[in-house]
């Protein structure tokens, strides 16, 4: 039933709305929200309280309370007081096993009592240990409020959008609207945010600065970053200066009984009648402390509620006050045994500044004894705080007698937190146990740590904290404000799935022949094309390709190039004549193997290095720092993605580039460790010819926008030749044949070049190189463990970082392990101690809990003296 | 040795014909008008000072490097102008054109009244201009199949 239209009313009466509740659908004006429409059907009670289940109803009708909580088209916990109709909606009750008026948890408030007191999940329910996964089955089913749909899909769509504003104004009221425009009138760059607008005063159009609204800040970060909740959109805001005019926010009283339905602070009494034109009651009692609560009052006797009894607090200091109800729904209110029937309380403890924006952003937070409340001060230079947030007109409940906080003995509960069901006996409890610091006493009790976020609960906590030990509450402090300030969906934080993969040049080349890709750091690659063995013998017998341009590149450049990488690494350039390449580790200060590659010296002064595929940056990094600290004239240019990289390989590969090249590719010409530049099908290219995957090859690097040509060029032109794509499984086969490295596979951050036998890449004799130092040590102490080749006695592929047990005890560990055909054995690498690092030793390595035996092996399983490569 | 493995622009030789492809051909296949692909144009690494030859544009990316736009046509003697420090970045960077501020506000945490700049866009490192009300984005071409995706889905969340 509605109230005659006003003219001050929110709602459409000429257009209606219907949605669902409980399946059931329910007539709403436009203009109207869930709560004021689901008020108006009738309904009280909203929701059940978290953990005694009792009946809660519209309290606060400003979106700060958890009272009005409910499943929103399958969102959880959404705040139905401020949330507008909208055609179709489906609506549900949260966290109530029967139904909202019917609750059968609500056992929990008739005997749960004694048995649920505060912290008692950190007591009960732990014992017999055998139990616990019914107790968490049950536990995890009454806990929490709305479910989530761990099916669901996205439901709608977010964005993140960057802004930029010289003046960022959060709240629009009059002090947040005075503080824009006198900005906007100095000429500056002003948007301000509100949250709730379509509620309250509809804003003025203003031409000077932009309005966003419902939009909420929630919170303030470095740099001026106010990340701003606008409904579908997630606003990054960076401002010069962030004005706070949050406003202040009405404070619950003290008393058993005062979570009952019925008991309203007074912005909903002002909401329900003004806004939606609705009475709240029949009959009234105001109990305040502040003309908040008188105000309430008058709206309530324009409603045509009458009002029995007003208790102003700053004038009469009733020693007891109890409110009364039955079925949880208040009935009658006692103020020093002179009890007053009513179906509604309206209560006003004054008003706290709403300081969590200001204080995240770094402002002290200080209580003034005077007006009862906590102010910000102290605010960071780029932020002020304006109106009532900054404490301007606000005023506590200092005038609360402390008849207020008494009279639980009285019976019924009083309630500190409604958000979790904290009681004031369980906050005395925990003094009584020692919690007497209020941030461990929060962590306990979990008062302020629920929906609301301590907006009701954190004033009135701390000021029983302080009668209850008799302490001053400037002395108690205030616990820590965190964003985000208001609750906020997951997806808009999360925004567009999208993550940022690097792809080669011949990505759709690979998908195209039906590549399996899989994730190397950033980058996809392939796996394979569907036949690991056929590709690794195609490299064996013919000839295959594997794009490698996820290698790192990059160009040393100079009159100090040769200078620069000899300090770097550990190996010598000054005698690497043109044209020539060299295998080379990269070490940390302590010696450690941080990457590898090979290095190519194009002329006196050019090199051109590559590095693991993950490790480009990295070693970019690296270089670039040192050169800073050394001063050399070198630059350093990653051109990582300027040129794409195809490793030719197999016996037939020279026959191959020969068809493609006017370059001299006989093993005179182009030998092993070479590096030539000529066109290769008319294409630029750098040729390397290394061979990690041990046959005779070529890598090929040129231009990035050529790759798809070139590819399909190869595959064209050694067709007869019975070409093959490889991926990479099948290449980490054929090196592992060959014993070759894979650094961050068999190498770990504590692994060094001399344990790892390339001590002939180590020149002592040089002056001096990164990491020397820490390497002389190692070589003096002698090695702590060897990486070795295995071969398994009985053909079983040990797992990867499988044991290697020596005596029952570990000893080392599998690094890389797989079954080669070429060989015809399981083989694999491994760390192993000194004393076996011997051609033969027997080394046992556990499988599936059995211990499997092999032998060790110093040189490569598969061509050991190079024929093939070198070739 | 040279460094011509890094040239793009090449005059076609052995009887082949490299075939050109921009690393962001797929991903704008249907982008919207106002969606442009700027893959080609000349670009330049610059080590120190930097003078800027007649027709090309000049872009402090950092204290001592710089990177120069110019014409594909033009990057062999805009490379020879510049001087020895110079690296043909032409192949390393992808290129797009979006209009729109609103757009751009979507891709990147910049202040758009300070371009050019550089910065992450869609996550990535980029180097931002704006000509009125349209920015051009290069970005690393590895990338491409990304930012186009992601330049694409948030042209379509504003439609």
């Amino acid at each position: 039933m509605r109230l005659p239209p006003s003219p001050e009313e929110r709602i459409d009466r000429s257009r209606t709305v219907t949605f669902f509740f409980e399946g059931e659908p329910i007539e709403a004006y436009a203009g109207d929200t869930i709560g004021s429409a689901l008020f108006a059907a009738g309904r009280r009670v909203f929701s059940r309280s978290f953990k005694y289940h009792r009946p809660r109803g519209l309290l606060c009708c400003s979106g700060h309370c958890p009272n009005c909580l409910m499943q929103v088209d399958g969102a959880p916990s959404v705040r139905v007081c401020t949330a507008p109709v909208r055609e179709g909606t489906r609506v549900r009750s949260q966290n109530v096993l029967g139904s909202l008026d019917r609750d059968l948890l609500a056992v929990v408030d008739k005997v749960g009592g004694p048995f649920t007191p505060v912290g008692f999940y950190y007591r009960t329910m732990i014992r017999p240990r055998r139990a616990w996964p019914y107790y968490e089955r049950f536990l995890r089913r009454v806990a929490g409020l709305g479910t989530i749909d761990k099916h669901a899909r996205r439901s709608s769509r977010f964005d993140t959008e960057h802004r930029r504003a010289e003046v960022l104004v959060i709240g629009g009221g009059p002090s947040g609207l005075d503080a824009a425009r006198a900005a906007a009138r100095d000429g500056r760059r002003v948007v301000l945010v509100d949250e709730g607008l379509a509620l309250d005063a509809q804003l003025p159009r203003e031409d000077g600065f932009e309005t966003i609204a419902p939009a909420r800040a929630i919170g303030i970060y470095e740099g001026g970053l106010v990340p701003v909740d606008a409904g579908d959109v997630l606003l990054r805001f960076r401002a010069e200066r962030v004005v706070v005019a949050s406003g202040a926010i009405e404070q619950p009283l003290l008393f058993p009984g005062n979570d009952l339905v019925g008991v309203l602070l007074p912005s909903a009494v002002r909401r329900l009648t003004r806004l939606w034109s609705l009475r709240p009651g029949e009959r009234a009692v105001v109990i305040t402390a502040d003309d908040r609560g008188l105000a309430a009052a008058e709206d309530l006797r324009r409603a045509g509620t009458s009002v029995a009894r007003v208790v102003d607090l700053r004038t009469t200091q009733p020693a007891q006050m109890a409110a009364r109800g039955s079925h949880g729904r208040v009935r009658s209110v006692s103020v020093d045994g002179d009890s007053v029937d009513c179906d509604v309380l309206v209560m006003s403890g004054g008003s706290q500044p709403a300081y969590s924006l200001l204080a995240q952003a770094g402002a002290r937070v200080e209580y003034d004894g005077t007006r009862g409340i906590f102010v910000p001060r102290d605010l960071p230079p780029h932020v002020e705080a304006v109106g009532s947030a900054a404490g301007e007109g606000a005023r506590g409940a200092a005038a609360v007698p402390a008849a207020s906080y008494r009279g639980t003995e009285s019976g019924g509960r009083c309630f500190v937190c409604i958000c979790e069901d904290v009681t004031d006996k369980d906050v005395k409890r925990a003094i009584a146990e020692g919690f007497d610091s209020i941030e461990l006493a929060k962590r306990y009790t979990t008062v302020t740590m629920g929906p609301c976020q301590g907006r009701l609960c954190h004033l009135p906590s701390i000021r029983l904290y302080a009668r209850e030990t008799r302490a001053e509450e400037a002395t108690i402090g205030t616990t820590t404000a965190r964003p985000p300030w208001a609750p906020v969906r997951l997806g808009l934080l999360a925004g567009r799935g999208h993550e940022p993969a690097k792809r080669t040049s011949l990505h759709h080349r690979h998908k195209e022949l039906g590549a399996q890709m899989m994730w190397t750091g950033e980058w996809r690659r392939p796996h394979s094309y569907g036949d690991v063995a056929a590709e690794v013998r195609a490299v064996h017998e013919g000839v295959g390709v594997i794009d490698v341009s996820t290698l790192g590149k990059l160009l040393v450049s100079g009159p100090d190039a040769v200078s620069f990488l000899e300090r770097l690494y550990p190996n010598r350039f000054g005698d690497l004549k043109p044209g020539r390449i060299r295998y080379a580790v990269l070490g940390t200060d302590a010696g450690r193997i941080m990457d590898d590659g090979t290095i190519g010296r194009l002329s006196e002064r050019d090199f051109y290095v590559t590095t693991t595929s993950t490790g480009a940056e990295t070693v970019l990094a690296w270089f670039e720092w040192w050169n800073a600290v050394w001063g050399y004239d070198v630059s350093v240019d990653n051109v990582t993605g300027a040129l794409a990289a195809l490793n030719v390989a197999g016996p037939r590969s020279r026959a191959l580039l020969a068809r493609l090249t006017e370059l001299d590719v006989s093993p005179d010409g182009f030998g092993y460790l070479d590096a030539r530049e000529a066109r290769v099908a008319g294409v630029p290219c750098l040729l390397l010819r290394i061979g990690f995957v041990g046959e005779l090859g070529y890598e090929l690097h040129f231009p990035s926008p050529y790759a798809e040509y070139l590819w399909d060029t190869l595959l064209e032109r050694g067709a007869d030749a019975g070409i093959r794509p490889f991926g990479l499984e099948p290449q980490r086969i054929l090196r592992l044949e060959k014993a070759h490295v894979i650094v961050g596979q068999d190498t770990d951050s504590e692994s060094n070049a001399l344990d790892a036998n390339m001590s002939w890449l180590v020149k002592f004799d040089k002056d001096d190189f990164v990491g020397k130092w820490a390497l002389e040590h190692v070589r003096e102490r002698g090695p702590r463990e060897r990486l070795v080749g295995f071969e398994m006695a009985n053909g079983t592929v040990p797992p990867e970082g499988g044991q290697i047990v020596v005596d029952g005890l570990p000893a080392g560990r599998v690094t890389s392990a797989r079954w080669s055909d070429a060989v015809g054995k399981a083989i694999g690498l491994a760390w192993v101690p000194p004393a076996l690092a011997d051609e033969d030793s027997r080394i046992e390595i556990r499988v599936d809990g059995r211990l499997e035996p092999a032998l060790v092996r110093l040189r490569p399983f598969f061509d050991p003296d190079d024929e093939r490569l070198r070739a | 040795m040279s460094r011509d493995f890094l040239a793009v622009e090449l005059a076609p030789a052995d009887g082949f014909e490299p075939r050109w492809r921009s690393p962001l051909e797929r991903a704008l296949r249907d982008a919207p008008p106002g969606i442009r692909d700027l893959s080609r144009t000349g670009k330049l690494h610059v080590h120190g000072d930097v003078g800027a030859p007649p027709g090309v544009e000049v872009v402090r990316v950092a204290p001592d490097r710089a990177l120069v736009l110019c014409a594909a046509a033009d990057v062999e003697r805009v490379r020879g102008e510049l001087g020895e420090r110079v690296v043909d970045m032409s192949a390393a960077l992808a290129g797009l054109e979006v209009r729109g501020e609103r757009l751009m506000r979507r891709l990147a945490d910049l202040d758009l009244d300070a371009l050019p700049a550089a910065g992450a866009v869609a996550h990535v490192p980029a180097t931002v201009l704006r000509d009125g009300d349209a920015f051009r984005i290069f970005f690393p071409q590895e990338y491409a199949d990304h930012v186009g995706a992601v330049v694409l889905d948030a042209a379509a969340g504003l439609a």
